[in-house]
């Protein structure tokens, strides 16, 4: 079998597959194939309502990198409230800052936690390594904005994640941009001093993972 | 749907004054119901909360269906939030003593936990009488329902949580490690491991992270967390279940637990599953 046909029937096995396990066992099959042509069929899974079919899918898609964002951009159904929730754990993994636009939108109005912890971490880790250095400054300025309005965030989970984002941002805008740096050390230790005294779900390993940042942001 | 009162609608935030009122309305228990959760959510240091919580923990009534509320739903859900408003409601430790003797399955389920969030040292020889005669009797399961004649996992908690490592508590934990539940084996495992700080617990609930069926190994990962048992890191990490639940299962292991592995590597392992 050439390579394009091989994976027809790894399609193939997924669309037709009769049973949840079946599509949990059809879809690690496609993932595991590394070629570009299943990102599509491995986008429709995240919309099938099948956990374990939806993290093979979004592994794979992780895996396929910026060639599966495309995909996973062009053929979301935003009423799909399931399908965006994988979606935005794709983007997050894969760091293209054409998933941007989502990851901020998902922080910031996601009713699941889960979703709104891997756009915080998501937000913290995009690759911009490519990019003019005007166009990073600026990206970097709109992950500092979604990260720094989180930090109130009522679910600790979220708040953690936060920190974690922000320990990325600030690590990879070194000593390119400063004041980036210092705007993410500003909301650390907002986060590190108080993790929100008023908040009655306040967290001591939110502070923790804050203070670890900040720590390994100022190196004695 | 328009209200009889003048406060906020249904779904309307509200705060402590008026949460304070609705657990006065003994016309309307869903009020009560809500005032009760609400004062127990927002840590409520009001000087009447823990008061009139105590009046709620009295009232008796039956299931009403049509409402939706649960069978003695007040008392239940007052119980619930004197459990999260230490140190002012040990006042109503007797109170909770004479509930844990209700003959309402949920009600004593709810004061058993309650206890032990309060950590309430008085009610040790009352939850170890609750367990009596182990998995035979206790633990035996109730003719025509899922649950057994006590709520064993509640009071084997509570009994962990208070922390009060007696021989008496050990002599009335230690039979439920071969309950046929697994899910009281790893209550049980918890409690003891709490008690004794010894790995042989630990160890037990680590395997039960592997057990086939999903709801046993979030029970483990629940109870590993609140035990803080630090050497599970790794097989946490490794665990069929959800991330959002590993991570809970590792935010205790850092803030209950103590030793190795030390703080880096498990803020590490808990990045690592975001």
């Amino acid at each position: 079998m050439t390579p394009s046909t091989a994976v027809d029937s790894l399609i193939r096995a997924v669309t037709e597959a009769d049973s949840a396990e079946a599509l949990v066992v059809a879809t690690r099959r496609l993932a595991a194939s590394g070629e570009v042509a299943a990102a599509s069929t491995l986008v429709r899974v995240l919309g099938y309502n099948n956990p374990g079919a939806a993290v093979a899918a979004v592994d794979g898609l992780i895996a396929l990198g910026v060639q599966a964002v495309p995909a996973l951009l062009e053929q979301l159904d935003p009423r799909n409230y399931g399908a965006r929730a994988w979606a935005v754990r794709a983007l997050a993994g894969i760091g293209d800052v054409r998933g941007l636009a989502l990851l901020e939108d998902a922080l910031a109005t996601d009713v699941g936690p889960s979703v709104r912890r891997a756009a915080a971490r998501g937000l913290g880790q995009l690759h911009l390594a490519d990019l003019s250095a005007d166009q990073r400054a600026s990206l970097r300025d709109r992950c500092l904005q979604a990260l720094e309005a989180a930090i109130a965030d009522g679910e600790w989970v979220v708040r953690y994640a936060v920190a974690a984002g922000l320990e990325a941002l600030a690590l990879s805008s070194g000593n390119e941009n400063p004041e980036a740096c210092s705007r993410a050390r500003t909301a650390l230790q907002r986060l590190a001093a108080a993790d929100g005294t008023s908040n009655p779900d306040a967290a001591p390993v939110v502070q923790l993972r804050a203070r670890l940042a900040l720590a390994r942001l100022s190196p004695p | 749907m328009l209200q009889p009162s003048n406060g906020p609608a249904a779904g309307d935030p509200i705060d402590e004054v008026e949460a304070l009122a609705r657990l006065r309305r003994r016309d309307d228990p869903s009020q009560q119901y809500y005032g009760a959760w609400w004062l127990g959510r927002n840590r409520s240091r009001h000087p009447e909360a823990v008061p009139l919580l105590r009046l709620a923990l009295r009232q008796r009534r039956p299931r009403d269906a049509s409402a939706g509320v649960e069978e003695n739903a007040v008392a239940r859900n007052a119980a619930r939030a004197l459990g999260k408003l230490a140190p002012e409601a040990l006042a109503a430790v007797p109170d909770l003593l004479d509930a844990l003797d209700d003959a309402d399955h949920g009600l004593r389920e709810a004061v058993a936990r309650a206890l032990g969030d309060l950590k309430a040292e008085a009610a040790v020889p009352a939850l170890c009488a609750r367990l009596a005669g182990g998995p035979a009797v206790a633990g035996a399961p109730l003719a025509g329902s899922p649950r057994l004649r006590e709520p064993c996992e509640a009071l084997l908690e509570a009994l962990g949580d208070i922390g009060l490592a007696s021989d008496a508590v050990l002599n009335a934990v230690q039979p439920f490690v071969d309950h046929e539940r697994p899910l009281i084996r790893s209550a049980a495992a918890r409690a003891l491991l709490q008690l004794s700080g010894d790995a042989h617990w630990g160890n037990l609930l680590v395997s039960l992270l592997e057990h086939p069926q999903l709801q046993v190994r979030r029970a483990a990962l629940m109870d590993l967390g609140a035990a803080g048992w630090r050497p599970a890191l790794e097989p946490i990490s490794r665990t069929l279940a959800e991330n959002s639940l590993k991570l809970i299962a590792l935010r205790g292991l850092v803030e209950n637990g103590r030793g190795e592995p030390q703080l880096e590597p498990l803020l590490d392992g808990m990045d690592a599953l975001l």
